[in-house]
């Protein structure tokens, strides 16, 4: 609570919550209730524009309602975000805990290895799960999350060798403490505000990531419904109906500016002296294109 | 000094070959292969047996491999099966369109991030402060490929100032022509770049402006300005320079929409086209020249930023 | 936080007054310019100098016409850069090309072809009888890959009675085989050319050379000047490779190309003004499968196939799509031989298909995925699933690379329903080869489908081809979505561009642009 009195003191975090809160209540309604069914092709009312037959945003050529398309693709993306920013999270983690807590030189080989896989262009690891498994919203998550989340290593380790070389964890350590108990104890809850941070950043990647996947044809194919695979359908008719390719991308950048907000009014939370980490923020931003 | 850049040099080296080793098994793990790209749907099982043992690709993965690394370490970075092009020059001949491309990008987003960014971290009270940091925000949230459909649509459609698609056909020996084909990818590009370098040149400058030594030259009779040019702005560009250095292999990721909505024949573009066509002899060579030139570029970085921090300069 | 906002109100505004300029510019229906099957004709005076730039969708992935497969390949190198000893027209008859005549023996298994007596290749070498013996025996030569070898596997042997004299007996009558000299399989190389070689050059006998190809965006035609028929009528012809409808419309109305081809008939509204543009309607054979895997799933019940049939309402598809298919209800399309209009059969009833579903034990729903190259509209797709949904069956759409659906579909035969474009003309025999991946099995077919082959006489070969392909409807071996149309967009002042099938082959023989007054 403390938290999240904190976050909204801040202003972009409170906008950023504003944000990702739409976001969310949008999804949660899809489940219960759209003006239609999204996914209900009707090709003889193709095209209508808004406001005319009771379609608010108006439909798409094959006759589905946009603004149905719209609340149940929020669906689509907290879920590809979320799923995302859990494989980060394990993947970042796990690799950030082995290079630092194994022996020096299997230390030096995971990080090199971290290293590589930044290198490697997240679109061939997308292409290639989808070659391989169809496209899906589990290629797309696992793509975008396995991408994040070595970066996401990146920024984990500096923080977690940080912390392991404070005064009082070298305490700890000198006073007998086991390494697992470090970990628990100390580690974990001193770098858990830059994984907080890291994470909410993730988000935001996670969709613009599934937004240009989709476009590139490597995204989720029906039944499944997301403000991407809309971006990607309507691209092809934007001269006859722009504001079919308008309304997903704006709920799009909207997300994203959401999840940017929060995750900046987190770290002003966490960090109140506004103390600015470099090194944090080039980790994740770096994959906003992909 | 010398000892790390040697130890690091070293490290380069093996990344370089664990990227050889993963970029090769990763494509081996593809569906399909070329054999069935040259049968296409009329060719008989038979037929793409046989095409597939001429190409040896029935061979053990170990011998195929042994074979292309053995083709690397000499420079030569394979060929098209289908083709028979070299994977250099083809690189070179898309290079010359991704090249610009990324290059322009980075140098418009540069132009304008550097400015706002101090802009926008000097006057953080202010209204300008808080709009220049909006804008910055908005910026990142913008989808590349979306806004590059816009502006197609209103610069190339509409008023038709611009190109709508494509690269000419001579390419550069059509100056103009080419130059006026990449401004609304450039503007594309460098739109979502610009944004995520200005939070980070402002966070930068913000970070100096609350050191202590700013402060103390302050004390001495500079002016706020005056300080942060004299001191601050050097101290500001380390992170900034180790981010330009992380943004190249964004650059390339960004590059590759940019080139389908602009249907520039791209890296990007062939990229695609070879891996659809299970053209792996190619592919693997141009992903370990791109994987490679991020593996370079940030070894380099990381020389450059030892010479531009004085902290580091010292340490091992 | 109030600046913010003021901020994306003003984007917001920008954004829609933008939409608001564009908005209602492409209603679907009655579009201003949908389509014309003439063009205007040839004026008197011809820039002879003239270059012509054209969309085409499909890059070849090589030009190694004589072993690699791709309808890219024939659609440029056809007729324009090799030849065969025969040719198609616009309406896919049968037409002398290197061959300027030819006989048959009365019992059909001894064809003679006298060979243009002129004709070079570009290299400048004179094309003789030994060459084109030389090629056919590639082609039938046992272990051949010439992917399209199956289109002479009727043929014995091949031999040259004098320099310009080609004897080809067969082992049996074959009412497709001149069809087959029509294609690739009928081209003739020069003698002893290693074909690898061809990839990336090439050496035919037509009236365009390839100057350049710049993968990835373009390639390059010049004239033949040398060329020893009748000259083309344009200087160069560069074909750009645009894959998006959106940006090739883009390049049509921004002058960047003169012909789009392949045109995307919900978006045809920037060329309404007939002053500037003809828009041509063509013909194709591209016959949209839905495939049943006929031999095991639940779609070997033919009840569950003909319930799918029964619940696609093939004609909301075509009007979806804009128009520019024709419904179709079987396996040959109207421009085939053996063509009858089938779409009576199992014609569009949800109860029906129900009905069905329930006699086969799926009252209760059923689950089935469908793999779909992702080189198609992913709206089939959607529409699909939305249509079978209807009737109480799920339907989860793989989107595919083609590469994977090769693999898993078409080699393995590792799927329940699958959605291709079968271009090929003629290609009922597919629906006779069990082996196939449809997996269809009949005996009566392939009974039928034989017996068209060895017939005497095409009146013969067409009433067993309509019974044949009735049988495949009947038993709901797939489900023939739609036939397309092809429309294309041409700029005006350019004459003699090709209208039918352009996706298989397109022949600039007669392309011509006005000399500029």
């Amino acid at each position: 609570m403390t938290v999240l009195r904190a976050v909204l003191k801040s202003r972009s975090g409170a906008v950023g919550l504003v944000l990702v809160g739409l976001l969310v209540l949008s999804a949660l309604v899809s489940l219960v209730w759209t003006p239609y069914d999204p996914t209900l092709a009707r090709p003889q009312d193709g095209w209508l524009l808004p406001f005319s037959g009771g379609h608010v945003l108006g439909t798409d050529r094959l006759g589905r309602d946009e603004l149905s398309q719209l609340l149940a693709g929020a669906r689509g993306t907290l879920l590809t975000a979320l799923l995302a920013a859990a494989i980060a999270a394990v993947v970042g983690l796990t690799l950030a805990l082995a290079a630092v807590l194994v022996p020096r030189w299997i230390g030096a080989v995971v990080v090199q290895l971290t290293d590589v896989l930044i290198a490697f262009p997240v679109l061939l690891i997308a292409m290639i799960l989808t070659a391989v498994y169809g496209g899906s919203t589990w290629t797309v998550v696992t793509a975008v999350g396995v991408g994040a989340g070595v970066n996401l290593a990146r920024v984990a380790r500096a923080e977690a060798g940080r912390v392991l070389n404070t005064d009082y964890v070298l305490a700890a350590h000198a006073a007998g403490s086991g390494t697992w108990r470090t970990v628990r104890k100390h580690l974990l809850p001193n770098i858990a505000p830059t994984l907080v941070v890291q994470l909410s950043l993730v988000l935001s990647v996670a969709v613009l990531a599934e937004a240009a996947l989709s476009f590139l044809g490597f995204g989720a194919p029906a039944p499944a419904i997301s403000w991407g695979r809309m971006l990607h359908e309507q691209q092809q008719y934007i001269a006859a109906r722009p504001l079919l390719v308008i309304w997903p991308g704006l709920a799009v950048a909207a997300s994203v500016l959401g999840f940017n907000l929060l995750g900046d009014g987190l770290r002003e939370a966490a960090d109140a002296r506004l103390r600015v980490r470099e090194a944090a923020d080039a980790g994740l931003r770096v994959r906003e294109a992909s | 000094m010398t000892l790390y850049v040697l130890r690091r040099a070293a490290l380069l080296v093996v990344s370089l070959l664990a990227a050889s080793v993963l970029v090769f098994l990763v494509l081996r793990l593809l569906p399909g292969d070329i054999a069935q790209t040259i049968g296409g749907i009329k060719a008989t099982p038979a037929q793409v047996a046989a095409v597939r043992h001429d190409l040896g690709l029935d061979r053990p993965l170990a011998a195929q491999y042994a074979d292309w690394i053995g083709g690397v370490v000499t420079g030569d970075f394979g060929r098209s099966v289908l083709d028979g092009t070299s994977v250099s020059g083809q690189l070179a001949e898309k290079f010359a369109v991704t090249g610009p491309l990324a290059a322009g990008a980075v140098v418009l987003a540069l132009a304008f991030a550097v400015p706002l960014g101090i802009v926008a971290a000097v006057r953080r009270e202010s209204r300008l402060g808080g709009l220049v940091n909006a804008v910055g925000q908005f910026g990142i949230a913008l989808p590349t490929l979306w806004v590059g459909l816009l502006l197609v649509l209103v610069f190339a459609v509409q008023v038709r100032w611009l190109p709508a698609q494509g690269f000419p056909v001579d390419g550069w020996a059509e100056p103009g022509q080419a130059l006026r084909s990449l401004v609304l990818p450039w503007l594309t590009l460098a739109l979502s770049e610009g944004a995520v370098l200005l939070r980070f040149v402002r966070s930068a400058v913000l970070d100096v402006l609350h050191q202590d030594w700013l402060r103390t030259a302050r004390a001495k009779g500079h002016t706020r300005t005056g300080a942060l040019v004299r001191h601050g702005l050097r101290n500001a560009a380390v992170p900034v320079v180790a981010v330009l250095g992380l943004q190249i292999a964004a650059l390339v990721a960004g590059a590759v929409v940019v080139e389908q909505v602009f249907v520039l024949p791209g890296v990007g573009q062939m990229l695609i086209t070879d891996v659809g066509n299970r053209d792996l002899d190619k592919v693997q060579g141009e992903i370990l020249l791109l994987t490679g030139a991020v593996l370079v570029i940030g070894f380099l970085v990381d020389l450059a930023h030892r010479l531009i921090d004085p902290r580091l300069r010292s340490a091992v | 936080m109030r600046r913010t906002t003021a901020l994306r109100l003003a984007a917001t505004a920008v954004l829609t007054g933008l939409a608001a300029t564009a908005c209602g510019t492409g209603s679907t229906d009655d579009p201003a310019n949908a389509g014309q099957t003439s063009q205007a004709a040839q004026p008197a005076a011809i820039d002879t100098g003239a270059t012509v730039d054209v969309r085409l969708v499909l890059e070849p992935t090589s030009l190694d016409i004589a072993s690699t497969a791709g309808a890219a390949l024939d659609q440029i190198l056809l007729d324009n850069v090799y030849q065969g000893l025969l040719t198609r027209d616009e309406n896919n008859k049968i037409e002398p090309s290197l061959a300027t005549s030819y006989e048959t023996s009365p019992d059909g298994l001894t064809y003679t072809f006298h060979l243009a007596e002129n004709a070079t290749f570009h290299d400048g070498t004179k094309l003789t009888a030994a060459d084109a013996v030389w090629s056919l025996q590639q082609v039938t030569a046992k272990g051949s890959k010439n992917p399209d070898a199956a289109a002479l596997a009727s043929v014995k042997s091949a031999s040259a009675a004098d320099d310009h004299t080609v004897v080809v007996t067969l082992k049996h009558r074959d009412t497709g085989f001149t069809w087959g000299l029509t294609g690739r399989a009928g081209i003739v190389f020069k003698k002893g050319t290693d074909f690898a070689s061809l990839a990336g050059k090439e050496n035919g006998t037509g009236p365009f050379k390839l100057s350049g190809w710049k993968r990835g965006s373009s390639l390059t035609f010049v004239r033949n000047d040398a060329y020893w028929g009748k000259k083309a009528k344009v200087a160069k012809v560069v074909f750009h490779y645009i894959k998006d409808d959106n940006a090739a419309n883009n390049a049509q109305q921004t002058g960047q190309t003169d012909i789009e081809t392949a045109a995307d008939a919900t978006l045809l509204q920037p060329f309404s003004d007939k002053s500037k543009y003809t828009v041509l309607r063509g013909d194709t054979t591209d016959k949209f499968t839905l495939a049943f895997n006929n031999a095991s799933g639940p779609t070997k019940d033919v009840r569950v196939r003909r319930a799918i049939r029964r619940a696609i309402d093939n004609a909301g598809l075509i009007k979806a799509l804009g128009g520019a298919a024709k419904p179709v209800g079987g396996p040959v399309p109207a421009t085939d031989p053996g063509y009858e209009d089938l779409t009576a059969i199992d014609a569009h009833d949800p109860a029906a298909a129900k009905k069905l579903l329930q006699q086969a034990g799926y009252g209760d729903g059923l689950k089935l995925t469908v793999q779909i190259p992702n080189i198609y509209p992913t709206e089939i797709g959607d529409y699909l699933a939305s249509e079978l949904k209807q009737v109480g069956i799920q339907l989860t759409v793989r989107q595919v690379e083609f590469q994977t659906w090769l693999d898993a579909v078409y080699t393995k035969h590792d799927y329940q329903l699958s959605l291709v474009d079968h271009a090929e003309a003629r290609d009922l025999y597919n629906f006779a080869n069990p082996a196939y991946y449809f997996a269809y099995d009949n005996a009566k077919v392939q009974k039928w489908y034989a017996a068209a082959q060895t017939a005497t006489g095409d009146a013969e070969r067409d009433a067993l081809l309509k019974k044949a392909a009735q049988q495949v409807s009947q038993d709901a071996a797939a489900d023939w979505l739609f036939v397309s149309q092809t429309l294309t967009v041409v700029r005006s002042g350019v004459t003699g561009v090709p209208r039918n099938f352009t996706s298989n082959r397109y022949d600039l023989a007669d392309l011509a642009v006005a000399k500029k007054k």
